[in-house]
C-alpha cells in the first residue's frame, strides 16, 4: 500500500475538480447542496415507488445482500447515512432480530439440566431484549425523506432501537468512535465533498469498524453498458415523469450515476480517508457496487 | 516504532497517522529499552487521540513494532488467537471471532474481515497447533542429542507424536466435528489438505525417516491414515480420559509396523517361491 499521494489525489475528493457538476450541469458547491436537497425534497413521497419501479424490485435484492455482507451480530451500533426512507435500518432490525431468536433458542436448548427459576429468570431478562442491544441511527440531510422514514417506521412497527436524526454527511453529528457499523446506501453519489464524508466516516467508526457503501457504479462490459445507458436515459426520465411527475430529478439521478467514479477509483479515495482491507463487489455486473473498509 | 507503554488500542487508532509519520520516526536513532517513556506523538500530531475504555494488558511488543507494516494480518491473527477461547461457547463461527475482536478492544464488525463460516478461525487454529507439535518434537529430538534422553523405537514416537498433537483439539472436541465439516469443504480442502500433509511430514522428519524411494509416499499415507482414523475415534470416545482413543493408536500403529514386516516376508518368500519353482523347472528340463 503506497501511502505517498500526489497533489492530483487531493482534488479527487470533490465532485470533480474545483468546479462542481449537477447531473452534467455545471454549478458551484453552493448550488450543487441547493440543487440536490431540492431533487429529494420533491421525490421524498414517491421514492420507494420509483425505486421499485425503475429498478423492476431489484434494489430490494441489492439491499439484502448489503445486510448479509454485513452479517451484524446482536449488539451491533449502526449508523445509516443519507438513509432517508430507512431502507437499511429495517433490514438491519429484521436481521439482527432472527439471529438473536437463534441465540436464545440455542440458549434455552442448552438450559435443560437448569432448574425451573434459572430458566424463568434467563427467559425474563431475554424477553425485553430482542435485538440484543442492538440499534440503528439513521442520518439524513433532508427533512423531508426522514418524514417519510418515520411514517414507514411506525406503519411497519419498527420502533425498537431506531432513531432518526437530521445531519449532514460531510459533518456528522456524532462524537468520535462510536458506530460499529457505517452504510451509506445510494447516497454517497449525492455528497458534494466525499472526501469529507469518508473523513467523517473514518471519525464516527469505532476501532475495527466497518465502512460499507452501495452505490450504482461502472459497467465495463461494452454491450451490456449500452444496453444499460439505453435504458437510464431512455426510461427512468419517462418513468419519473409518469410516477412522480418529475422529469428533472430523475434525469439527475441517471446523470449523477454516470459522474460518479468507478470502482477503483472510490476504493483508492476509501483507502486515503485510512481505512485498510478496502475491498469491493460487483452487483449485477457492476451497475451496483459494495465498497467495504475498515478503521484499523 | 517500540513504544512498549502505548496501548495497543491507540496504536490502532494512530495507525493510519501512523503510517505516514513512521518514516520522520525511523530516522531518529533508537534508543535502548530504558528510554520507556517514548514520545510517540511530538508537536501534537494527534491532539485529540483518547485511549478507548479498558486498555488490555498486552505486551505484545513485536506486534507492536510491525503495526506499522504488517499489520492488516498481525492483527488478523491476533483477533483469531483471541477468538479461540469463545468457540467453545460459540462454536467455529463469525459470533466466536467477533468476542474475540472485542476482546482486543475493536468493534464487532472487525468480524466481517473473515468469512462468515468461520473457516479462517479453524485454519488459524490448525496451523497453530501443528507449530506447537513442531516446537515439541524439536525439543525433544535436542535433548536427544544432548544425551538428556533415549531415542524412542518409532513405533513410539509415532505414537506419542499423534498422541500430544490430538490432545490439543481436548478443550474443543465438542465442536470439533463442526470444524472438520468446515475443512472438507471445497474451498478449504486446498488449505486444510496442505496443513495435514505438511504437519504429518513433520512427524515422520523427527521420527527419522529419510528414505528417498517409494517408502516416503507410503509411510506417510499410512501415518496419515492412522491420524485421521484416531481423530474420529477420538470423536466419538466417552472413555475417561480418552483411554480407548489411545488404545486404538497403539493398535493401528503396531499394525503398521507388522504391515511392513510382513511386506518384507511376503518379498523374501516370494523370492524365495520363484527360486524354488526356476530349481524345479530346471530339474525337470533334465
Amino acid at each position: 500500500l503506497s501511502r505517498v499521494r500526489g497533489a492530483p489525489r487531493a482534488l479527487r475528493g470533490l465532485a470533480a475538480g474545483p468546479g462542481m457538476h449537477f447531473g452534467f450541469q455545471s454549478v458551484t458547491e453552493e448550488e450543487r447542496r441547493e440543487k440536490i436537497y431540492q431533487v429529494f425534497e420533491s421525490v421524498a413521497k414517491k421514492y420507494d415507488v420509483m425505486n421499485d419501479s425503475m429498478t423492476l424490485g431489484i434494489h430490494r435484492v441489492w439491499k439484502d445482500i448489503l445486510v448479509h455482507k454485513m452479517n451484524p451480530c446482536p449488539g451491533t451500533l449502526l449508523l445509516d447515512v443519507a438513509g432517508g426512507t430507512g431502507d437499511i435500518a429495517f433490514r438491519f432490525i429484521n436481521y439482527v432480530r432472527s439471529i438473536r431468536e437463534r441465540q436464545l433458542q440455542r440458549k434455552l436448548k442448552q438450559h435443560q439440566n437448569l432448574s425451573w427459576q434459572e430458566i424463568f429468570e434467563n427467559y425474563q431478562e431475554d424477553r425485553f431484549n430482542s435485538l440484543g442491544d442492538s440499534q440503528v441511527v439513521v442520518c439524513d440531510i433532508n427533512r423531508e425523506m426522514l418524514k417519510v422514514g418515520k411514517q414507514k417506521a411506525q406503519h411497519l412497527g419498527y420502533s425498537e432501537g431506531l432513531s432518526w436524526v437530521l445531519g449532514n454527511a460531510e459533518e456528522l453529528p456524532f462524537d468520535d468512535d462510536k458506530f460499529d457499523v457505517y452504510t451509506i446506501a445510494f447516497g454517497i453519489r449525492n455528497v458534494t465533498r466525499i472526501d469529507l464524508a469518508l473523513q467523517e466516516a473514518y471519525r464516527v467508526l469505532k476501532p475495527g469498524g466497518r465502512f460499507l457503501c452501495l452505490e450504482f457504479s461502472h459497467v465495463s462490459n461494452p454491450l451490456l453498458s449500452r444496453l444499460y445507458d439505453l435504458y437510464s436515459f431512455q426510461v427512468i426520465p419517462v418513468l419519473g415523469e409518469v410516477i412522480a411527475g418529475d422529469w428533472k430529478s430523475y434525469q439527475y439521478l441517471v446523470e449523477s450515476i454516470r459522474q460518479f467514479p468507478p470502482q477503483e477509483e472510490l476504493k483508492a479515495m476509501i483507502e486515503d480517508a485510512g481505512f485498510f482491507k478496502v475491498d469491493y463487489e460487483n452487483l449485477n455486473f457492476g451497475i451496483v457496487a459494495i465498497h467495504s473498509g475498515f478503521k484499523l | 516504532v517500540r513504544c512498549q507503554h502505548c496501548p495497543p488500542l491507540r496504536a490502532l487508532q494512530a495507525s493510519a497517522v501512523l503510517r505516514r509519520v513512521s518514516d520522520e520516526h525511523k530516522k531518529e536513532p533508537f534508543t535502548s529499552s530504558s528510554q520507556q517513556q517514548f514520545d510517540r506523538h511530538p508537536a501534537g500530531h494527534q491532539p485529540d487521540q483518547e485511549p478507548q475504555g479498558p486498555r488490555p494488558s498486552y505486551t505484545g511488543q513485536g506486534g507492536q513494532e510491525s503495526e506499522d507494516y504488517e499489520s492488516e494480518e498481525q492483527l488478523q491473527r491476533r483477533i483469531l488467537t483471541a477468538a479461540l477461547e469463545f468457540v467453545p461457547e460459540h462454536g467455529w463461527t463469525a459470533e466466536a471471532i467477533a468476542e474475540g475482536a472485542k476482546t482486543l478492544g475493536l468493534s464487532v464488525a472487525a468480524a466481517g474481515m473473515f468469512h462468515s463460516d468461520g473457516s479462517e478461525l479453524i485454519l488459524h487454529f490448525v496451523s497453530e497447533c501443528n507449530a506447537k507439535l513442531s516446537e515439541l518434537l524439536e525439543k525433544e529430538q535436542k535433548l536427544v542429542q544432548l544425551g538428556e534422553a533415549e531415542k524412542k523405537p518409532t513405533d513410539e514416537f509415532l505414537r506419542d507424536a499423534v498422541e500430544a498433537r490430538l490432545r490439543m483439539l481436548i478443550p474443543y472436541i465438542e465442536k470439533w466435528p463442526q470444524a472438520l465439516s468446515i475443512l472438507l469443504l471445497p474451498r478449504n480442502i486446498p488449505s486444510s489438505l496442505s496443513l495435514l500433509t505438511s504437519m504429518i511430514d513433520d512427524i515422520w522428519h523427527y521420527a527419522g525417516d529419510q528414505s528417498t524411494d517409494f517408502n516416503w509416499y507410503t509411510r506417510r499415507a499410512v501415518l496419515t491414515g492412522i491420524y485421521n482414523t484416531t481423530e474420529l475415534v477420538m470423536l466419538q470416545d466417552s472413555s475417561p480420559g480418552f483411554e480407548d482413543t489411545w488404545r486404538f493408536l497403539e493398535n493401528r500403529v503396531a499394525d503398521a509396523m507388522n504391515m511392513s514386516n510382513t511386506a518384507s516376508q511376503v518379498q523374501s518368500t516370494g523370492e524365495a517361491v520363484v527360486q524354488g519353482l526356476m530349481g524345479a523347472a530346471v530339474t525337470v528340463s533334465n
